[in-house]
């Protein structure tokens, strides 16, 4: 994970025909139609698409918290389509960080705790150093002992994105981690996705429905029916918001 | 609303069918318990007609007290006087006695387990010969049908018969059904009968008949042939109808199911209370879940009436169901403990279980009252639910403030210790005992439950602190849980609290009841060995030949035998019945140390003696040199002359005569145990020539005990283990008795921890999101479950124990002298529930497993 953007970049995780489908006859819905995707290691990618296209059924279905119907699944090596539910688990916390919408933290446990909990679960006492940086880039070094409910909406999805951060997995996944908050808040949670890519090298995908947060990432991929129709390297909010003109979202 | 509440209850399966289980086990036991006590009174009542039929008139000897076999005997010359009477056609009298056992072809004597073993003279009018012939001379016999089938007699051979006095050859002759020509009604006991003069000779009872059995001549009235008797036998004898003696009869055999049904119900009280317990924490947590729905309900314009009332319907619901699966399920259980009692060695006949319209009733206010009684306070919590309830993502009912949690517990809990202080102490009858004690121990656990919130969370905490250190994350966020919602804690350990305080009660009385016992066994016992009934079944042991005894002083090894006799109600002091114990007072002291205090056993007249426990005593104000008027149950009045005051209830009861006093006054001469010491042994040289007098004298005591194979003989060390043992067993069996609460408090952990987990369940999916194993979420919720109930066990114990050491300082001395507490016991209990609390939570562990991640954290 020390490859600058100059140099063509190696994959993180991918999907290879990728299908998904929910029911059965009638009511047979088709959230994911044979996608294949990729997403470089030390990137920052946004996917955007309306409401309904498929958006959290590819996150979920990539970080091992839903599998297939069809096609593979690929974080680093690994296809997880092969995985038995434990090796998943396993894979979850030790390769790949989640960020929900909201509520992301376990109430009994302080900040610090929710952000070490994936070590915990392993029993590891993991990379101090580096978790002192994480911590430190959140800005809340001074709050690690509250518990979630003493804290912001915003300062709880920002130990969120540290927590994912803190096991220095292969790939972050976040499905609308600004979806719950106010524009101010979204801009802090969001620069700082942006510095751990930048800074830590990270590797993230997001899910987002605003132009402004695209267009922190490096390039926006567009899903309309389960499927990826568009998609736009170094974008601005300008740029992304002609793109949805266009494609009628 | 009803539609809503209705609506609630299907959506949420497994929680009304949970709730409604607990429910339905308080029914059951309700029901269960009266069916079985009913059933069991109308069997009795058909024995009672059985056991009076066949006569139209009985004449007894009057008697004010006593037991029936200690009733004086009418004379044989009344029965001429009788058959003189105007209108009598026959009389058919009638003899009786305890304690007769039939010995089989192997040697062994046929012992009724729990029922009589009985002796008769055969009466033709309710023993139906159904093979042989009847008894007609000496050294015959003939059995019921049951007891011959059983043990496999066969007519002709010859059988020994322990009698009340002797051991005897017999041959039987015939076989017969007792009740009815073509079925024998038998509740397990064994029947010998015999011919008339053969059955006085055997039973010692040569100078009269129990009762007269009168038969009326056709054409007379029945009542008019009573009028005649009564005016020519005068006041000392009643002629009674065979309704009448029948309806006395039941109303004896009453007294036992009585006893029998208020066991029953004491554990229903608990199995219901318990209930209460769980249902009301349902209630409570399913509120605290459906705060948002209820707050939507709000919002879109229902009243806080309409809401409080919904959640009463659903409760009512919930009541009704149960109940009716409840009275079913009591139906089954009454079966149940009919078979059990059968295997026990009490076969009931077979007949209709009788579900009375009093039990249907208790059941609805049970199962209908205790669910709406638990939904009162939910209830009105749900009418503060604001509509802006539903809005709030983490909304939580208020909790009661500790403060006012622990000074209003406390209050409870004080007032429910006055009233278990004031039932123990203020000497009521069994009723208002009973009923005082119960309302005291139900405050005492609603004061202990109220307060118990206060400190479940620093106590989880602190039983959780080496979980947290030890177990990583599995167990530091088990320990969380349990520490989290302080009041689910609390009333979750409050359903095992109680079944473990009780059984700790009993533990605690019942180890220092045993201690006192042994204690007096080590200090008082003198006699070498012990002569008592083999019997290890229930009820009291039954006595044994007097003979044998005789048998045994008559041996040269032999220096002393002291006889031991008791009877129920066997004098009468100031009207009222006072148990006795009867004994040669001459060598009391030699035998067993009674701790005289004042006067002495061995002084005075036999035959006007009284040796009086000091309680008993103080009560009447009596000391050495006194006087009282005793009346026996033969109607005969004496003066006693109070010759000693003992302290030492163990051996001697509260009151104690002599054995010459006892003979003029009772038939029954039976010893209830006997003792003896060994000749020789104070001028024994060494210790092998101890042994060789121990040896001897055994040996010599078990040859004549050869003949009756119903009697043991123990040494002080096997005696003593032997009433250890069998305290300890009566123990058990009370504690295990207890311990079916255990299985409700163990539905009430499983619910508790299922809607707990239900309510944790975006956490547990997003637990499981980040990288929690299945496994390690299973274990978590072990933990849980683990810290709650040995809170919960701790809790209950200490309780139990301290409850217990009040209990054992309340008791009376002569039945309890020191405090022991039996800490490997109560040890164990806290671990079987650290067990029931791993077991309860092993199914919602499983569900929170299989729960599919994405759903669980799409759930709010
Ligand atoms: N568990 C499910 N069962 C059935 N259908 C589902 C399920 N989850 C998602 N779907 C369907 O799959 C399609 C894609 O859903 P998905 O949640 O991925 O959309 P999305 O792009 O994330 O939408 P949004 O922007 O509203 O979050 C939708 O049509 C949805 O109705
Ligand atoms: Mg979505």
């Amino acid at each position: 994970m020390t490859s600058s953007p100059t140099q063509a970049l190696a994959t993180a995780a991918r999907a290879v025909a990728a299908s998904k489908i929910y029911g059965s006859g009638d009511t047979e819905v088709r959230a994911l139609d044979a996608i294949d995707v990729a997403f470089e290691e030390g990137r920052f990618t946004a996917i955007m698409g309306p409401s309904g296209s498929g958006k959290s059924t590819l996150m979920h279905c990539m970080a091992g918290l839903d599998t297939v119907t069809s096609g593979q699944v690929i974080i680093g090596d690994t296809d997880l389509t092969t995985l038995s539910e434990k090796d998943l688990t396993l894979l979850r916390r030790d390769n790949v960080g989640f960020v929900f919408q909201a509520y992301n933290l376990v109430p009994t446990l302080t900040a610090i705790e929710n952000i070490t909990l994936p070590m915990d679960l392993a029993g590891e006492t993991g990379d101090t150093a580096w978790i002192d940086e994480v911590v430190g880039a959140t800005g809340l070094s001074d709050r690690t002992k509250h518990r979630p409910n003493e804290l912001s909406g915003g300062q709880q999805q920002r130990v969120a994105v540290a927590r994912a951060l803190a096991g220095r997995p292969q790939i972050i996944f976040a499905d609308e981690p600004t979806g719950n908050v106010d524009s101010n808040t979204a801009a802090e949670i969001l620069g700082f996705m942006r510095n751990a890519v930048t800074e830590m090298g990270q590797t993230i995908v997001m899910v987002t429905h605003d132009p402004v947060a695209a267009s922190y990432a490096d390039r926006v991929v567009f899903l309309v029916d389960g499927k990826i129709v568009d998609e736009l390297a170094d974008p601005t909010p300008q740029t992304i918001r002609d793109h949805m003109t266009r494609l009628g979202a | 609303m009803f539609k809503l509440a209705l609506r609630s209850l299907i959506d949420k399966k497994l929680r009304f069918a949970l709730t409604t289980f607990v429910v339905v086990l308080g029914v059951m036991f309700v029901v269960g318990s009266f069916t079985l006590t009913d059933s069991l009174r109308s069997t009795f009542s058909g024995l009672a007609r059985d056991i009076a039929q066949g006569t139209d008139l009985t004449v007894r000897v009057d008697q004010s007290f006593g037991g029936d076999f200690d009733r004086a005997t009418v004379p044989e010359a009344v029965g001429e006087q009788v058959l003189g009477v105007e209108g009598v056609d026959r009389v058919q009298p009638e003899l009786g006695a305890l304690n007769v056992f039939i010995v089989d072809g192997e040697g062994n004597a046929i012992r009724p387990p729990g029922p009589p073993a009985l002796g008769f003279s055969f009466n033709p009018g309710t023993f139906f010969i159904t093979d042989g012939r009847q008894p007609a001379a000496p050294g015959e016999f003939a059995t019921d049908t049951s007891t011959a089938a059983g043990n496999g007699l066969r007519i002709g051979e010859t059988y020994e018969v322990n009698g009340p006095i002797t051991a005897e050859p017999f041959e039987l002759v015939g076989v017969f059904n007792f009740g009815a020509p073509d079925s024998h009604t038998g509740l397990g006991q064994t029947m010998a009968a015999f011919e008339l003069d053969e059955a006085q000779r055997f039973f010692g009872m040569e100078d009269g008949y129990q009762a007269i059995g009168v038969l009326v001549s056709p054409g007379s009235e029945v009542s008019d042939v009573q009028d005649r008797l009564e005016a020519e036998l005068g006041d000392d004898y009643r002629v009674i109808t065979q309704e009448v003696d029948a309806a006395e009869q039941e109303e004896d055999f009453n007294q036992v199911v009585d006893i029998f049904n208020t066991i029953l119900l004491v554990f229903a009280f608990i199995a219901v209370f318990v209930a209460a317990f769980i249902i009301n924490n349902t209630f409570q947590i399913i509120l605290g879940q459906r705060v948002r729905e209820i707050g939507l309900w709000r919002a879109i314009g229902a009243t806080p009436r309409q809401v409080s009332r919904s959640v009463i319907t659903e409760s009512a619901i919930v009541g009704v169901v149960a109940t009716i699966i409840g009275i079913g399920l009591g139906l089954v259980l009454a079966l149940v403990l009919r078979a059990i009692l059968e295997l026990i060695g009490f076969p009931l006949p077979p007949g209709p279980l009788t579900l009375q319209p009093r039990t249907v009733g208790l059941a609805l206010l049970v199962g209908l009252g205790v669910t709406m009684i638990s939904s009162i306070a939910p209830a009105l919590r749900a009418r503060k639910i604001s509509p802006v309830a539903a809005l709030a993502h983490d909304f939580r009912l208020d909790p009661t403030s500790l403060r006012r949690r622990v000074i209003a517990g406390g209050t409870v809990f004080a007032a429910g210790v006055v009233a278990l202080a004031a039932g123990m102490t203020a000497g009521l009858d069994t009723t208002p005992t009973f009923v005082l004690l119960g309302i005291g121990a139900v405050l005492a656990f609603v004061g202990i439950n109220t307060v118990s919130p206060a400190f479940a969370r620093p106590a989880a905490s602190a039983l959780g602190r080496p979980v947290k250190s030890l177990f990583g994350m599995p167990g530091r966020l088990g320990r969380d849980n349990a520490a989290r919602n302080p009041r689910r804690t609390a009333s979750t350990a409050g359903a095992l609290l109680i079944g473990l305080a009780l059984m700790g009660l009993a533990a605690v009385v019942g180890e220092s009841v045993k201690k006192t016992f042994v204690n007096i066994i080590e200090n008082a016992v003198e006699a070498d060995y012990f002569i008592r009934s083999a019997e290890t079944g229930f009820g009291p042991p039954p006595g044994f030949p007097a003979r044998l005894a005789d048998e045994i002083e008559a041996l040269d090894e032999i220096e002393s035998v002291m006889r031991v006799q008791f009877a129920f109600g066997g004098l009468s002091v100031n009207g009222e019945p006072r148990d006795i114990v009867a004994a040669d007072m001459a060598q009391a002291d030699d035998h067993f140390d009674g701790q005289v205090s004042s006067g002495d056993m061995a002084a005075g007249d036999p035959l006007t003696a009284l040796a009086l426990h000091s309680d008993s005593a103080a009560s009447l104000g009596v000391g050495v040199g006194d006087t009282l008027e005793a009346t026996f149950p033969d109607n005969q009045t004496e003066t006693l002359t109070v010759v000693a005051v003992y302290e030492d209830a163990a051996i001697y009861g509260n009151w104690l005569i002599d054995g010459a006093l006892w003979d003029s006054h009772f038939n029954r001469n039976d010893l209830a145990f006997a003792s003896a010491r060994i000749a020789g042994l104070a001028s024994a040289a060494d210790e092998a020539e101890l042994a060789a007098l121990q040896d001897g004298s055994r040996a010599a005591i078990e040859g004549v005990l050869d003949r009756y194979p119903t009697v043991k003989v123990e040494n002080q060390a096997e005696f003593r283990q032997a009433q250890e043992s069998q305290l300890t067993a009566l123990i058990r069996v009370i504690q295990v008795l207890i311990g079916l609460s255990f299985v409700i408090a163990l539905i009430g952990i499983i619910n508790t921890l299922s809607l707990s987990v239900f309510e944790r369940i975006h956490e547990i999916g997003l637990l499981r999101s980040v990288g929690m194993t299945r496994k390690q979420l299973r274990r978590s919720i072990y933990w849980e479950a683990l810290i709650v109930a040995v809170f919960g066990g701790l809790l209950g114990v200490t309780v139990g124990t301290v409850f217990g050491v009040a209990t054992t300082l309340a008791l009376p001395e002569s039945f309890v002298q020191t405090v022991a507490v039996p800490w490997l016991d109560l040890a164990v209990f806290v671990l079987i529930s650290a067990i029931a609390g791993l077991l309860a939570a092993i199914l919602p562990a499983i569900r929170a497993g299989r729960m599919n991640i994405l759903d669980a954290i799409a759930h709010e």
